[in-house]
């Protein structure tokens, strides 16, 4: 896809690396993507295929022994790898907001959320404290939490838990940052909350038509929140492409099977379900060629010598020897 | 047919010894103070051996009284540590006091031990009624720091048993003083061990095979819980021995006639704004050496057995 | 909020009954108190009297009752030693053991807090390690050697503080004070250092622990990510999480001052309370060591409430475990 506007945010090569006894061991292999300004990016892969990882090292805040290593990653043309701590710290918050997974331990019990929203706040723009106090009961409003000016005076455990991931939200938002990274944004909530909080997170996207970078392990939030998707296996992008073709045209075989291993219905009503035989490599212990080669059922000799290197192709991009061709999943 | 039970409790007991020699070659800090307890307590107990007691026999000469240690202006080579108000020999002195120290240590962490372990087992595996009355003692004690406790039975003996006391009495009342202040500690480990290990299933297979409550409490359950108990141990008897300093050097421990190091600290403490410091400092960092000892050992023990930390090494 | 402090109120007084009633029978049943309050010569007629007085022929209950209801008045019996009110001699001694206490906890607070919160932000530096080193110290040394040590270096061999005494005192009437006075301050500055030491150790190393802690938590990863400075997420998001442990803790230590005071008393000559209670043990003196008992639990009992009083100002969610 040829974009006439330069990416928001651009990821290149970027490897994460964590110290292990015996060695380093890679955690992200040379992962490259871009996210568009306005767009929503999904990131989606299994447990442990690197997704966290990646959210956290962009705004580098990757808990030791994880440690990046390499790549680089640009933000509307500031490259944020070369950045002193100091100017990272006003990035964090200021331009790139962060939405945590889980919301009853993400919050700091002992303070009052009006509170840890203002903090937030003047912390990246330079307002009184009335005129802060104001924009946070803006926010309390704008992530539906009624009653704001109650609530500005509340302490966390005093909210459910769909309404703590409100609060949670609108810290990540409450500075205007340009790109959102939600990781795993539903995952910790109950199942009658999880599609609150989307309809809240999209429509916040609407609104203000900030980019977000959505991480999750569940296709249905792809399908219904996503522009565009990356699908991560082992540390390594698998593919990358707008979500109906990931859905309807899967590229790499490894997509295809994380769709297909999703139950849902088939055209006559009943439930599919097809595991992949095996299961994904862990730390450490990738195989060498493509990772998901030993899996594959179009593995062929050239796929366990070499990496297979992310290809641009027209609108999507994907790094296997041999994708698939054009046929409905 | 009940199938035979295979009691873990034999083959957990070897399995600790072999990781004790293992962990204890990983660990030089811990090591070496484990040689410094075991260099004291020979120079406590085999220098005794080799000379006279300084305290019921006089073969000193008050002309020998205040000289300094050797190295300094008016210091001799026969007392390398110099002596005190009455002429005794330092090293001789304290060889005596550190064994009086670590004798009364012992018998009142041993004390304690049997106490808190005793009430622990009962409360433990009978629960109920008697585990709660057990507890409820155990809360209030808690109240009160354990030296003041000692102190304040120390004072009730005294007072029970009149003026005229001999040295087997005093140091009785010592050991019965901190051991009786100490128990609770003892007592909830055990407990809470008992409690998770009396619903294992050897236990209830020992009970099916019509064994009696006290020797399944005795032969199966004690083993298992003891490796917890020993690190406690280990940790209190610093804590024991210092209470003991602390109550001699009060004057309410053990006797001038029989010191230990806490006695020998307050004698030499008369002396010392008249500059004859040597008299209460070595005793001083002797003490404060083996109890330093003896805390770093049972601090490591403490990490090596943590059941949290077990799994993984 | 009413409940819980009811209860908390309940059981602290049913607590102090239980010991009100320990302390009693060491009384009723250990010493003879006619014969420590008597002279050898008194007639027969005396020995009724006071029998009649104490009423030693009363029965147990009834006199427990009589011993609570005197001490609800602020009769707390005769000492065996002087024959002296105890009620006295407590009032005499009470100001120097609480003005100790109080320097100590002042120097607890600006010591050990400052040196805690900096080992707790910077564990891995040279300073830190070396304050850790000191707690160390702190914590393993007998409060009588660390008190032989201050006297040595800084009476004997400096000359620069008094070892013994409570300096110049100003009489107030009901509280004679060492504390308006520079020789007060220089008399009380050793033995209150020596009481503290303990106390200092001990918070550093538990606002150590409990920073590190925090400073892993979830939480504070979060606030990182929203770009908070370092200074407001360790001074501010970090360390009110870690009030509520503190605060516990120096409640509980207070059992271990006063314990403490009694040894740091005796090595200072400071005539407070503690050198009461040590003179009572010496002299066998049963109704003072009583007495100490009730008034220590008091005391102790009394923080614990106020502390968990104050929990739910605090941390909110205390309440809401009680429910």
């Amino acid at each position: 896809m040829i974009t006439s506007t330069a990416p928001l945010l651009d990821v290149r090569e970027l490897t994460v690396t964590i110290n292990r006894e015996g060695g380093l061991v890679t955690a992200l292999d040379k992962v490259s993507f871009s996210i568009n300004p306005g767009e929503v990016l999904g990131i989606v892969g299994e447990s442990g295929a690197g997704k966290s990882i990646t959210g956290a090292a962009i705004i580098d805040l990757l808990v030791p022994p994880l440690k990046r290593t390499g790549g680089t990653i640009t933000l509307a043309g500031t490259r944020l790898d070369q950045l002193s701590p100091k100017a990272m710290r006003s990035v964090r918050g200021g331009r790139i907001g962060f939405v945590f997974q889980d919301p009853m331990t993400s919050l700091n019990p002992v303070i009052t959320i009006g509170q840890q929203l203002c903090d937030t706040i003047q912390a990246h723009l330079k307002l009184s404290g009335s005129q802060a106090k104001k924009k946070a009961l803006d926010w309390l409003d704008r992530v539906g939490l009624p009653n704001p000016d109650v609530q500005f005076k509340r302490y966390p455990h005093q909210l459910s838990g769909g309404m703590r991931q409100r609060m949670v939200i609108a810290l990540a938002l409450c500075a205007d940052p340009m790109l959102v990274i939600a990781d795993e944004p539903t995952t910790a909530l109950d199942v009658s909350v999880q599609a609150h909080i989307l309809e809240l997170l999209r429509d916040l996207h609407r609104e203000s038509n900030v980019s977000m970078m959505l991480i999750t392990h569940d296709l249905g939030v792809i399908a219904k929140m996503a522009d565009r998707v990356a699908v991560l296996y082992a540390g390594r992008v698998a593919e990358i492409s707008p979500v109906g073709e990931l859905f309807n045209a899967p590229k790499h075989p490894y997509t295809r099977g994380l769709i297909r291993a999703t139950p849902m219905p088939s055209a006559t009503g009943e439930m599919r379900l097809d595991q992949i035989p095996g299961a994904m490599p862990g730390l450490g212990a990738v195989p060498p060629g493509c990772a998901f080669n030993p899996r594959c059922f179009k593995a062929q000799s050239d796929c366990r010598a070499t990496i297979p290197p992310l290809y641009h192709a027209e609108s999507s991009a994907f790094s296997c020897f041999h994708p698939l061709e054009r046929v409905t999943a | 047919m009940t199938p035979v039970v295979n009691t873990p409790a034999i083959a957990r007991r070897r399995s600790r010894g072999g990781k004790l020699l293992r962990a204890m070659r990983r660990a030089p800090g811990p090591t070496l103070c484990a040689l410094v307890i075991f260099a004291l307590l020979i120079y406590a107990f085999v220098v005794p051996l080799f000379s006279l007691n300084p305290f019921e026999f006089s073969g000193m000469s008050v002309l020998d009284s205040f000289i300094p240690p050797a190295w300094m202006a008016d210091g001799s080579p026969d007392f390398p540590l110099g002596t005190d108000d009455q002429g005794r020999n330092l090293i001789t002195a304290m060889a005596y006091g550190m064994r009086t120290s670590i004798i009364v240590g012992f018998l009142s962490v041993t004390i304690g031990l049997v106490l808190g372990g005793s009430l622990g087992l009962i409360a433990g595996f009978v629960g109920g009624k008697v585990d709660a009355f057990i507890m409820r003692v155990a809360d209030v004690q808690l109240a009160y720091p354990a030296l003041l406790l000692a102190m304040i039975i120390d004072g009730a003996a005294r007072a029970v048993l009149g003026a005229e006391r001999s040295v087997g009495t005093a140091i009785a009342i010592v050991v019965m003083s901190i051991g009786i202040a100490f128990w609770v500690q003892y007592a909830r480990t055990i407990r809470s061990s008992v409690m998770i290990e009396r619903d294992q299933d050897y236990v209830s297979a020992a009970r099916i095979t019509g064994r009696s409550n006290l020797s399944i409490i005795v032969l199966h359950i004690l083993p298992n819980v003891m490796a917890p108990v020993l690190v406690i141990a280990t940790i209190n008897l610093g804590i024991a021995i210092i209470t003991e300093a602390t109550l001699s050097f009060l004057g309410i421990g053990i006797p001038v006639t029989s010191p230990s190091l806490g006695t020998l600290i307050r004698n030499g403490n008369n002396f010392l704004q008249s500059g004859e410091w040597w008299i209460s400092v070595w005793p001083c960092l002797t003490l404060v050496l083996f109890v330093v000892s003896v805390n770093i050992l049972g601090d490591h023990l403490r990490d090596v057995y943590n059941p949290r930390l077990r799994g993984r090494s | 909020m009413l409940n819980y402090a009811a209860s908390r109120i309940v059981q602290t007084l049913i607590v102090l009954l239980v010991i009100s009633f320990i302390a009693f029978l060491l009384v009723a049943n250990i010493g003879d108190p006619l014969a420590a309050l008597l002279s050898a010569d008194a007639t027969v007629n005396e020995r009724l009297e006071l029998i009649a007085k104490l009423g030693l022929d009363q029965p147990l209950w009834t006199r427990f009752l009589h011993f609570i209801g005197n001490m609800l008045q602020g009769d707390f019996g005769f000492s065996y030693r002087t024959q002296d009110p105890v009620a006295n001699l407590i009032a005499e001694r009470l100001p120097a053991t609480v003005e100790l206490a109080f320097v100590s906890l002042l120097i607890t607070i600006a010591v050990g807090v400052p040196a805690g919160i900096y080992c707790g932000v910077h564990p891995n530096s040279l300073f830190g390690r070396f304050i850790m080193l000191i707690s160390t110290a702190g914590i393993t040394l007998p409060n009588f050697v660390v008190g032989i040590l201050l006297i040595a270096v800084f009476s004997v061999q400096l000359g620069l503080l008094p070892s013994f005494g409570r300096g110049t005192v100003v009489d107030l009437g009901f509280w004679k004070t060492g504390l308006l006075s520079v020789s007060g301050w220089r008399a009380i500055l050793l033995p209150a250092a020596t009481l503290s030491t303990f106390q200092v150790a001990f918070i550093i190393r538990m606002l150590r622990t409990q920073l590190m802690e925090v400073g892993q938590s979830e939480h504070i990863r979060f606030a990182r990510a929203r770009g908070l400075s370092e200074a407001r997420i360790w001074y501010v998001y970090a360390i009110k999480n870690t009030l509520l442990p503190v605060i516990t803790m120096l409640g509980l230590q207070l059992g271990n001052i006063i314990a403490f005071s009694v040894v740091t008393e005796n090595v200072f000559a400071w005539p407070g309370l503690g050198s009461l209670f040590l003179q009572s043990i010496q002299g066998a003196d049963i109704p003072v060591i009583a007495i100490y008992l009730i008034f220590v639990g008091l005391v102790f009992m009394v923080i614990n409430l106020v502390v968990e009083l104050l929990y739910p100002l605090i941390d909110a969610r205390v309440l809401r475990r009680q429910s």
